[in-house]
């Protein structure tokens, strides 16, 4: 709750007061006296009590919503501790808000039509009460506005042109051979393995129609079991009475989620256990942001993006059981109350200036699966009794280590109980071979995960029966693989070398192929539980667990190997978007024919792997003077962010920045314009000429930019606290180096390493209205800077030449300017020494990457016109891709983001290219010249790189005609997805990216 | 004719002038006039300027600069290019970028440091620098001093040339630092090449042979091509007897170039136009068994076409 201070002086009601006071009476009464709503009011504990002010920022509209003992009351006093109040900008907003969709109102969020404070979960509530007395019409709406713009983009696109569709299909009847092996490619005579297609793996052919026909459904297993044993065993306090220890209390209820869990096998998989009880589950983290859905578990099954289906029961047992036990103990309701509702807090619930992942997960790492492969949890579980010795009873050190031993015992039972599923099912099984292979899994559940690995189908299993713990235990976002090709190389071999003949041999790899299939669409049966809200904002993401490839070695040999060789045909194969791939390119120790490799799959697929340079991934950590072995052993993680692998809390997407407002509140004298909110400190009004040279607006911006990383910063240490108390992870800590040995969790600094990366937004936006207004005001005198603002401030309209001379006469980020370079790397380095100069409460430091997720749409779509001429309301470019406009010469845009100083950039970064082959081009040609560009790009000091290789002809035909394209992938900044299930502004985003011919 | 030519343009990241990444510089100036010529702005060696109509703003503040008042939006090419004394006054004042000079200025070591900064690139694709136009060899001592420097960085060249040249000073001057030729045959009847191309063919003809003889024994790569035109170039009876030419001469390799419609609009930028516009095969692609037909007539006498 917070508390609603009332305006002193009398103010005038408007007649919109007394409507609004009608409408909620008549909502009160509905639910006072119809019993079949009346039931809603109450959860297993008793009744729900809440109350839910609103009122207009000129105190025209006051009213409140007071819900108690089963009663719902509407007062026009707004009652003190309110414990969510809605402040309308304007009266017209306030009855717009209860006809709306879920997604307008939402938009009215983000528009700055409205702002909220207080509880959310229980906003999320009353939203959900109103849903339930206008579902029905909220459906209709939903539907006609898919009609409205079904209609419009037919206009544009009447017909599907098939000859765009069948291009992209065809891609995957054409394989190259590779010309030449790599040293440490032992079996393959192809690395290529160009005799495979996917007809040829019937079984995860299946999988792959699973994933794209059947239609995900909310999955209330993992809450309800959790929400139970808490409910039995206490949340703040134990049966005792007893203040629970944290830690203790997680591991308790995730070895009862483990043991309790369903053991579930797919039919005809050939890796067992499943992250939910559906074929394609939503998982709800309730501790997380599970309430935030609370709303639209009526929509949800009706919506135009990602819709999910959730059934009665799941609808009941969250409504009733669950979401009420946890609308306080969640990470953003704990900061709420222990900070009260805090400024940076309010910031991020704003969405425009910064979003901050830690209020979901803090996942975005890489587990030590050699470890728990190579150990098993009995071992693992040895280890700590052993390491637990010194710590005394009551220790926190005890506690974590006994927590991680809960886990890993959790662990084993749920190995254990797919070892007996798979058994029984074998009894049951009519078919053969499928006994055979369910027998075979019986086995392997036996042996793994509490004994050693001994084959590949044993080390798959194993990891994939701790990736499903690790899920159980912490939000699906951004939690990483890691280097699956260096890890099960060894077990690979191990199995090859027992064979004989040339056909065991060819079979046993083909097997390979079909078993990394297998896991790959495993890794697709769980997808994370996203409000529309994200689907605005975070557009087709999926889980993003990020697999790597190649690279060198942590002895610095060749890391490229035969399942290397394997992995990349099944991201050939199955172009899914999730697991995200990403391979590691070592100049100077792996091969071009490896490099080639991986421009064809790109090719083939369109979007993916994701390419990234090792010398200048690795440069740009030094600073941190991590150990050799373990820095080059790192891997991407969510999407592009180095992690050292199993020793390493890197946090890498704490938070989403976004660089163009503080630019914004740079000309507006420290208030956001879109919020119309006087956040920043007084940096001086443009009109009264305060910047006598070009450095003292430059100064103005790094204020503002200072102002908002020191908010977002002081939020993340909150939500860290939020974490070590809600949520430790013993699991995750007890397969991260040195928690163990310190006996701390991940949560409290346990790891070896620790970091926290943000994500920064707008790099190419915010240096080219840098240029302009150096260039324009400051160096030419063209202009001033006021008439500049005045023009940014009406979006252009009634300056067509100045807006010209802005986008054309400039030269930008991107076009070979050394300038422009030196005005990025200026941005860029302020960026990293000041966030590096924040205390990090791990240890560690705070890390800054040039890459956006989905972010630069979602904020553009948040910022007015910039002074680089780009519109309001258009998108940022993708990650630090340079604008469109900046050069028709691809070449300049690699030259450009090569060479900036990596030294500033110690989070990586997205660089978006979009390249389309020539129709009467070989595959070889085409290869080579992705090849060239790649190539050319490392060599120069480029870090990352991605490609989408599709026209915008083909993406606009798949705008209109989704039904032949739902495989059409793409990649956005950093992760992939598919292109008919993102948001229009970012269709249009995609389409309006420059495009190079090959 | 200048000493120094006048370029047009630096294109880089070519994919389709040569192997592997180029860099194409454009030369303004020709001693062939086309009738098709999908580059019309490089026919004269002059400088010449530009107006866009899909980048104006319409501000004109090009009006306001104009010290001839040259420019004028009721006519059609919006320059007056008979007062016009090519100042440049309005191109420098245009904000958008639509008026622009055609033709500038650059020295050898202006044109081999742009060239050069692309060598990473060339050095992974094979690629290098193409000389393309306009015709260079109308500046052979110009081109010899550029290609002496570009091979002095190490960089691979290839020219594109209409043929019609001085054999004797190319010979000495341009041949000795050129990796790779590409030599255009477009008709072989002389009558009609004086019709269409606006000179006859005899010398570019004997220049083939010429050059043919001494690619045999000497380090360069010698490609005839022909660029598709409907019914100039393109017809049986014209590739049949570039066929039987090039089966004389020994030749088993060459170049069809898919024909483009989509030059039409460049006339009008520079103030010209072109009597193809209506005429229905020059505005749209060629079909695909057309050209398919035509590629028959050289595959079946041997000729590789790539």
């Amino acid at each position: 709750m917070f508390f609603f201070q009332p305006a002193r002086e009398k103010t005038k009601f408007s007649p919109i007061n007394i409507l609004l006071n009608t409408l909620l009476k008549v909502f009160a009464a509905n639910f006072n006296f119809r019993p079949g709503l009346k039931k809603y009011l109450k959860s297993d504990l008793g009744w729900i009590d809440f109350s839910i002010g609103f009122r207009t920022d000129s105190g025209s509209v006051a009213s409140a919503v007071i819900f108690k003992n089963g009663k719902v009351s509407v007062t026009k006093i707004i009652p003190k501790n309110i414990d969510t109040m809605l402040t309308f900008h304007s009266d017209g907003a306030v009855l717009k808000l209860l006809s709306a969709t879920p997604t307008e109102q939402l938009f009215m969020v983000l528009k700055g039509q409205l702002s909220t404070a207080g509880n959310q979960s229980h906003l999320n509530l009353f939203f959900f009460f109103l849903s339930l007395l206008l579902n029905n019409k909220q459906k209709k709406l939903m539907e006609k506005e898919r009609k409205i713009s079904k209609k419009a983009l037919l206009k544009e696109t009447p017909a599907h042109n098939k000859e765009l569709s069948d291009d992209l299909q065809k891609r995957f009847a054409y394989r190259m051979k590779a010309d030449s092996i790599d040293k440490n490619v032992k079996f393959l005579d192809d690395p290529f393995l160009s005799e495979y297609g996917l007809d040829d793996f019937p079984r995860v052919k299946d999988f792959l129609d699973i994933h794209f026909e059947v239609k995900p459904e909310v999955c209330p297993e993992l809450p309800k079991l959790v929400t139970d044993w808490h409910k039995q065993n206490g949340y703040e306090k134990d049966t005792n009475g007893n203040p629970w220890s944290p830690i203790l209390r997680k591991g308790h209820a995730f070895k009862h989620l483990m043991e309790n869990r369903k053991p579930l096998i797919r039919k005809n998989d050939l890796i067992a256990g499943t992250t939910t009880t559906k074929d394609i589950g939503v998982v709800v983290y309730p501790e997380g942001h599970g309430t935030m859905i609370w709303g639209e578990l009526l929509t949800v099954p009706h919506r135009t993006l990602n819709p999910y289906d959730v059934s009665e029961d799941t609808l009941n047992v969250l409504h009733h059981e669950i979401f009420p036990y946890w609308s306080n103990r969640n990470f953003k309701e704990w900061v709420r109350d222990k900070y009260d509702n805090p400024l940076c807090q309010q910031i991020d619930e704003r969405f425009a200036i910064y979003f901050l992942w830690k209020s979901v997960t803090i996942s975005h790492t890489i587990p030590d699966f050699p470890k728990l492969m190579s150990m098993g949890t009995g071992k693992m579980i040895a280890e700590i009794n052993e390491q637990m010795k010194p710590f005394k009873d009551g220790s926190n050190e005890k506690a974590s280590l006994e927590a991680m031993i809960l886990c890993l015992e959790g662990l084993t039972s749920y190995s254990k109980n797919l070892a007996a599923y798979a058994a029984e099912k074998a009894g049951a099984e009519k078919d053969e071979k499928r006994k055979a292979e369910l027998e075979n899994l019986a086995k392997i559940c036996s042996q793994i995960v509490e004994k050693p690995a001994r084959t590949l189908d044993e080390a798959v299993n194993a990891m994939w029966i701790s990736w499903v713990g690790l899920h159980m235990e912490s939000t699906n976002a951004g939690l990483s693989l890691g280097r699956l090709d260096q890890w099960l190389q060894p077990y690979f071999e191990a199995d090859m070398e027992k064979l004989k003949t040339k056909e065991e041999k060819a079979e046993y790899i083909k097997h390979a192929v079909e078993l990394i299939g297998c896991f790959y669409m495993r890794c697709t049966d769980h997808l994370p539980l996203t409000p529309d809200m994200a689907n605005w904002v975070f557009g087709g993401s999926s889980s993003d667990q990020a697999i790597t490839l190649g690279g060198m070695t942590p002895e610095g040999e060749d890391g490229v190997c035969d399942i290397t060789y394997i992995f990349l045909k099944v991201t050939e194969m199955l172009s899914i978007r999730d697991p995200n791939v990403n391979a590691r390119f070592s100049p100077g120790i792996n091969s071009d024919t490896y490099l080639k490799r991986l421009c064809e799959v790109n090719l083939i697929t369109s979007a993916t792997p994701s390419m990234h340079n090792d010398d200048e991934v690795m440069a740009s950590l030094e600073e941190f003077n991590y150990e050799i072995e373990d820095l080059r052993n790192w891997s991407a993680t969510g999407c592009v962010e180095p992690t050292l692998s199993g020793k390493h809390i890197g946090h890498t997407n704490f938070q989403m920045m976004n660089m163009v407002a503080a630019l914004e509140m740079a000309l507006n004298n420290g208030t956001h314009p879109l919020l119309n909110w006087k956040l920043g400190p007084d940096t001086g009004k443009i009109e009264d000429d305060p910047f006598k040279t070009f450095d003292d607006f430059f100064d103005a911006f790094t204020t503002q930019f200072k102002f908002i990383i020191d908010q977002s910063i002081e939020y993340n240490e909150m939500l860290a606290e939020a974490h070590q108390v809600i949520r430790p992870t013993p699991l995750l800590s007890s397969v991260i180096d040195g928690c163990i040995r310190t006996g701390k969790d991940v949560t409290v600094g346990g790891a070896k390493y620790n970091s926290s990366g943000a994500a920064l937004i707008g790099l190419a936006d915010v240096t080219d209205s840098l240029l302009v207004i150096k260039k324009l005001v400051y160096d030419d005198k063209k202009i001033t800077l006021k008439d500049l603002k005045k023009a940014v401030d009406e979006n252009f309209e009634n300056d067509p030449a100045l807006h010209a001379m802005a986008t054309k006469k400039v030269p930008l980020f991107g076009s070979g300017s050394d300038e422009a370079v030196a005005m990025a790397d200026r941005i860029a380095k302020f960026a990293h020494d000041y966030y590096g100069s924040k205390k990090h409460y791990r240890g560690g430091k705070y890390a800054v990457g040039f890459w956006s997720m989905s972010n630069h749409v979602a904020y553009g779509t948040l910022t007015g016109a910039l002074p680089s001429g780009r519109l309001s309301g258009k998108a940022f470019t993708p990650g630090l891709t340079p604008e469109p406009n900046a050069s028709k010469n691809l070449l300049d845009n690699i030259r450009d983001v090569a060479r900036l100083d990596t030294k500033n950039i110690n989070n990586n970064i997205a660089f978006n290219v979009k390249v389309i082959p020539a129709a009467e081009d070989s595959r070889e040609k085409t290869v080579n010249d992705m090849f060239s560009y790649v190539k050319t790009y490392f060599d120069l000091g480029g870090m990352q790189m991605q490609m989408n290789v599709v026209t915008s002809e083909t993406l606009k035909d798949a705008m209109a005609h989704p039904e032949n394209y739902r495989n059409l992938l793409v990649r956005i900044s950093g992760y992939n997805a598919y292109f008919v299930t993102l948001n229009r502004d970012m269709q249009l985003e995609l389409i309006e990216r420059a495009e190079f011919g090959m | 004719m200048q000493k120094t030519p006048l370029i047009l343009d630096l294109k880089g990241n070519s994919l389709d002038d040569g192997p592997g990444i180029r860099t194409v510089v454009f030369f303004k100036g020709c001693p062939l006039s086309c009738v098709w010529c999908h580059n019309p702005e490089s026919k004269k060696s002059g400088a010449e300027i530009s107006f866009d109509k899909n980048e104006c703003v319409g501000c004109n503040t090009c009006i306001e600069t104009c010290p001839e008042n040259a420019l004028n939006r009721k006519n059609p090419f919006f320059i007056d290019r008979n007062r016009c004394t090519l100042c440049g006054a309005c191109a420098e004042a245009c904000p958008s970028g639509a008026l622009s000079m055609v033709g500038r200025i650059m020295t050898v070591e202006d044109i081999v440091a742009i060239a050069a900064k692309d060598k990473p690139f060339f050095k992974n694709s094979g690629g290098g620098v193409t000389l393309s136009g306009g015709e260079p060899t109308l500046h052979m001592d110009f081109l010899s001093e550029l290609l002496r420097n570009l091979k002095k960085e190490g960089i691979h060249t290839l020219l594109e040339t209409c043929g019609l040249f001085e054999f004797k000073s190319f010979e000495k001057k341009v041949l000795p630092h050129i990796d790779t030729i590409y030599y255009d045959i477009k008709i072989l009847d002389p009558e009609a090449h004086q019709q269409f191309c606006g000179v006859k063919n005899d010398r570019i003809l004997e220049n083939f042979k010429n050059l043919n003889v001494l690619s045999a024994k000497n380090d360069f790569e010698l490609l005839a091509r022909t660029p598709l035109i409907p019914n100039i170039t393109a017809t049986e009876k014209n590739l049949t007897r570039i066929v039987d030419f090039l089966n004389t001469q020994g030749v088993n390799q060459a170049r069809l170039l898919a024909y483009n419609p989509l030059w039409h609009e460049k006339n009008e930028k520079i103030g010209t136009r072109n009597s193809f516009e209506n005429d229905k095969e020059m505005t749209t692609w060629l079909p695909k068994e057309k050209h398919e037909s035509f590629r028959t007539l050289y595959t079946d006498k041997r000729i590789d076409l790539g």
